[in-house]
């Protein structure tokens, strides 16, 4: 539950966040709810992995769904040489997943020093 | 233990962010860039964006209405001009801002700023070429007018008032891949905007590939293949067109050993860029169905996107244009009003001259002139390259211009000798004012005064009028000067070889209603040889026969038949050549002769034969030319197509020595042509292994972004023609533009662009006029009258300003 709890609060926090400030906000946050979550180290890893991987691919969706993927397949090709969008989305959220993962593992592990 | 694993991971984590937050090579910063919410995405447009708002401003005089039509072509009416040109700098920024700001660092000089070293060489020769010094020179004609001071203010208040609003988010695509930030935009960009498009079509010179030239052929060669008036021009002016008396009478030409430095070594041109291009025609009442005239225009630029033209109506009271606007100026360029209608081609009069210079040995701060001593005007280029340390440059004035070439700035081959440039694009001149005159001109007289002040670069203006006129102006500054002044380099030691004074604008070449019915430009020699003065130039003449050809046998021309001449593929070369070619091969039986033979000589976007007649041509070509010396000269320096088209048939070109037998002339020429047909064979044979040998895949025109990045360009279309056809849609320039308006009580006008009226890649409107001017087909422009309210049923958006 707790689980689910941070997950949910993680992505609504950087989602609010990312209106005021620039994109690594998603990391501050991830991290400031991984020391506030108290969840074993892999399941914190995983909670702000799936946040923010969520959370971004959501928000890449809403985008590109209204675009007909005009952008995405002009991404895809600067990037990977093939209009494949749907690849270009995967990349976004994975980005977004490891530094949510890894800032709240961090903030895991900085809880754990004070106990 | 677990202090350490934090400690780690906050290093990872930090890590992590800071390499995403920051550019990796010519990666850009990833993390800022895939960020769903401010990065790319944010630039992905829907497809369903509704245009429709309310903007309200202070700095507006009263209200303002945007009508967007459905090819997103904005109609702006505003109360005063102030607020017209306040809005069209509005929409030109809010739809194509990087590419002005890119277009003004071009210009300038400034594009290793935001790029790297890559583009250090360009950016030191833009400074080299004095173009910042050239739009501080107009910048101040124009603000010491009170009415083109108006106008830019008001446009460049416009542009920042939307750059003011932009958050990282709102940036334009292609800042965030490069990652820089647009600047405040100045009167100077506007400016430095119109040079660019000056050097763009007037800044090409051949002047030291002539001058070696002219060391190295008899001057029975230099004349025969290099004739200053190509045989048989259509020239712009038609032949027997009488001109005014000269109000100034031609000086005498010096002694060529006194004006003409001696270049013995090696090529030190300037490669030029070859086959830009334009048509204009305009064909009377007489001619037409309708009984109103025609004007039809094709400008060719360099094929970008974002697309160098963005249509737009213009409205305010006593205006009432549409056309395209050149985004990062004021006004419309080419178009019409309820008036008159006019379409430009470049001229091409040589505007552009080089002198040797002499530097004081002693004294490197001064050279010599008129036999004393004078100071080199120093100006100081401080090139800001991204990521490494600034490069300055000293460029050195002199009374000519600026040295383009010293010891320190060689040219392409080593070329040492101190140039000093001297160019019409420099002198303060305010075309600004020429737009806005003809914008609002409403009869022959008010255009030709508006078009006085169109002096660089020099424009063949075509014209024709609601009253049933039709006109042609060669026009632009030009000098008189003596015969061959400025065609090869000078000496430029003392006031002999100086420009002297400019010739009355009135007495440019023009004509006004003439007999035959309909006047056409495509670049060709501007007069026939009794014009009064002299010049010279880059003129080319296979389009201007073929438009003529096709102009003289119309009495009822439609707009259909005007579509059709703009999308016109018939090549002249390959009509008048490849039968000449073709009786001249050694005992070649094969399929492919079979099928030349039968061709019609259209270069349709699928004809085999047009890809094997263009490189059999153009194999013959390069043979016939780069020999010997000549090999030295730049490839465009070499002697025109259509020149050597006359010489083959007269039977007087010059074989080189490699094909030449004992049987005599006419065996050698047969050498070389079946020996080049051999060789063009076998290349199309590659060609179509590779299944790529129709003409559009052979040749593949490619609308490029101006990044050059493959994602945001379009390849291999699926267009005919090359410069030698009307449609001169050659790999990477082409019509820019193609308009065609009947100038009859209802003015019905027609034009499309390939590209689309935004700049951005993420929009659907990005490219999707595209298709249209690939397959040849037009839009209908919406003329929309001068009111306040529309109820054009093709208004799908409308933006309000008001005054807050």
């Amino acid at each position: 539950m707790r689980f689910f709890l941070t997950i949910l609060i993680i992505a609504l926090v950087s989602a609010i966040g990312e209106m005021i400030f620039p994109w690594w906000i998603i990391g501050i946050v991830s991290l400031l709810a991984g020391m506030l979550a108290g969840l074993k180290p892999g399941k914190s890893f995983l909670a702000g992995f799936l946040a923010i991987g969520i959370f971004w691919l959501v928000a890449a969706l809403c985008h590109d769904l209204p675009n007909d993927h005009i952008l995405s397949q002009r991404m895809a090709i600067l990037l990977f040489k093939k209009p494949t969008y749907p690849l270009f989305l995967l990349v976004i959220a994975i980005i977004g997943g490891l530094v949510g993962g890894l800032c709240s593992l961090t903030g895991a592990y900085i809880r754990g020093i004070s106990k | 233990m677990r202090i350490f694993y934090a400690i780690l991971l906050s290093a990872l984590s930090f890590g992590l962010i800071f390499i995403l937050d920051h550019p990796l090579g010519a990666l850009p910063a990833l993390g800022r860039l895939l960020d769903p919410i401010n990065g790319c995405l944010a630039n992905a447009e829907p497809t369903n964006i509704d245009f429709n708002q309310s903007i309200k401003l202070p700095t507006l005089q009263g209200a303002t209405t945007v009508w967007l039509d459905e090819q997103m072509i904005p109609h702006i009416h505003a109360s005063t001009e102030h607020d017209l040109y306040f809005v069209e700098g509005y929409l030109h920024a809010s739809f194509r801002l990087w590419q002005i700001d890119m277009e003004t660092r071009a210009a300038a000089g400034r594009v290793s700023e935001v790029i790297g070293d890559k583009t250090l060489a360009y950016d030191r020769k833009q400074r080299r070429k004095g173009m910042v010094y050239a739009a501080e020179n107009s910048l101040k004609a124009m603000e010491a007018n009170p009415e083109t001071k108006l106008m830019m203010d008001a446009y460049t208040a416009g542009i920042n008032y939307y750059i003011s609003g932009l958050t990282y988010k709102d940036l334009p695509l292609e800042y965030k891949l490069m990652g820089f930030k647009p600047e405040p935009w100045t009167n100077l960009k506007i400016a430095l905007l119109l040079k660019y498009m000056a050097d763009d079509l007037t800044g090409a010179t051949d002047d030291m590939a002539q001058t070696y030239l002219r060391e190295i052929l008899s001057p029975e060669q230099l004349k025969s293949w290099y004739p200053d008036k190509v045989e048989g021009s259509s020239s712009v002016i038609p032949a027997g067109t009488i001109f005014d008396k000269p109000s100034l009478s031609t000086p005498t030409h010096p002694a060529d050993s006194l004006v003409f430095p001696h270049y013995l070594s090696s090529d030190f041109g300037e490669p030029k860029v070859e086959g830009k291009g334009s048509n204009n025609w305009v064909v009377s009442g007489s001619h037409t169905a309708s009984g109103a005239p025609i004007l039809c225009n094709d400008p060719h630029l360099g094929l970008n996107l974002p697309s160098i033209w963005y249509t737009c109506q213009l409205q305010a009271p006593g205006l009432n244009v549409f056309g395209v606007s050149l985004p990062g100026t004021p006004g419309i360029i080419i178009g019409f009003n309820d008036s008159l209608s006019w379409g430009c081609t470049n001229n091409y009069r040589d505007v552009k001259d080089f002198y040797e210079i002499n530097p004081v040995k002693e004294n490197p701060n001064k050279y010599w002139f008129n036999g004393g001593q004078v100071d080199f005007t120093k100006r100081v280029e401080t090139i800001v390259v991204k990521g490494k340390p600034d490069v300055v440059d000293t460029v050195y004035y002199t009374l000519h211009g600026p040295l383009m070439y010293d010891q320190n700035y060689k040219s392409k081959d080593g070329l040492q000798r101190p140039l000093a440039m001297c160019w019409m694009g420099h002198k303060a001149t305010n075309e600004l004012l020429a737009i806005s005159h003809m914008c609002k001109a409403q009869n022959y007289n008010q255009f030709v005064e508006a078009i006085m002040n169109f002096q660089c670069p020099a424009q063949n203006i075509a014209y024709a009028d609601r009253a049933g006129n039709i006109a042609i102006w060669g026009q632009g500054q030009f000098v008189n000067k003596w015969k061959d002044q400025g065609k090869y380099v000078m000496e430029g030691f003392d006031s002999t070889t100086l420009w002297k004074e400019l010739i009355p604008m009135h007495e440019n070449p023009h004509v006004l209603n003439p007999a035959q019915g309909y006047l056409a430009s495509a670049n060709e020699c501007v007069t026939d040889s009794t014009y009064p003065y002299w010049y010279n130039g880059g003129f080319t003449e296979i389009r201007a026969w073929r438009i003529n050809q096709m102009l003289a046998g119309m009495n009822k021309a439609t707009i259909k038949d005007m579509f059709a001449m703009q999308n016109d593929t018939h090549s002249l070369l390959a009509e008048k050549a490849l039968p000449i070619l073709l009786s001249n091969l050694n005992n070649v039986q094969d399929e492919y002769v079979e099928k030349l033979k039968n061709w019609n000589h259209n270069l349709t976007l699928e004809t085999k034969e047009g890809t094997l007649f263009q490189i059999w041509w153009r194999m013959f070509y390069l043979d016939i030319w780069y020999r010997d010396k000549m090999r030295n000269i730049p490839d465009n320096a070499m002697p025109l197509p259509e020149r050597t088209m006359q010489l083959l048939i007269a039977k007087n070109l010059p074989v080189p020595k490699k094909y030449q037998t004992p049987a005599g002339v006419e065996s050698d020429l047969r050498n070389l042509i079946t020996i080049n047909y051999h060789r063009a064979v076998d290349s199309l044979k590659k060609l179509e292994t590779n299944k790529s040998e129709e003409w559009y895949m052979a040749k593949n025109t490619t609308l490029s972004h101006l990044t050059k990045l493959p994602a945001f360009s379009f390849d291999h279309l699926k267009v005919g023609g090359w410069g030698n056809t009307i449609n001169a849609t050659k790999d990477n320039h082409g019509p820019s533009w193609r308009m065609v308006v009947q100038m009859g009580k209802e003015i019905e006008a027609y034009g499309v662009y390939p590209g689309g009226q935004s700049g951005n890649p993420g929009s659907k409107y990005y490219n999707d006029l595209l298709q249209s001017w690939v397959d040849g087909n037009y839009f209908k422009l919406n003329f929309l009258p001068n009111t306040e309210k529309q109820d054009d049923k093709n208004i799908r958006y409308t933006i309000n300003f008001q005054k807050q």
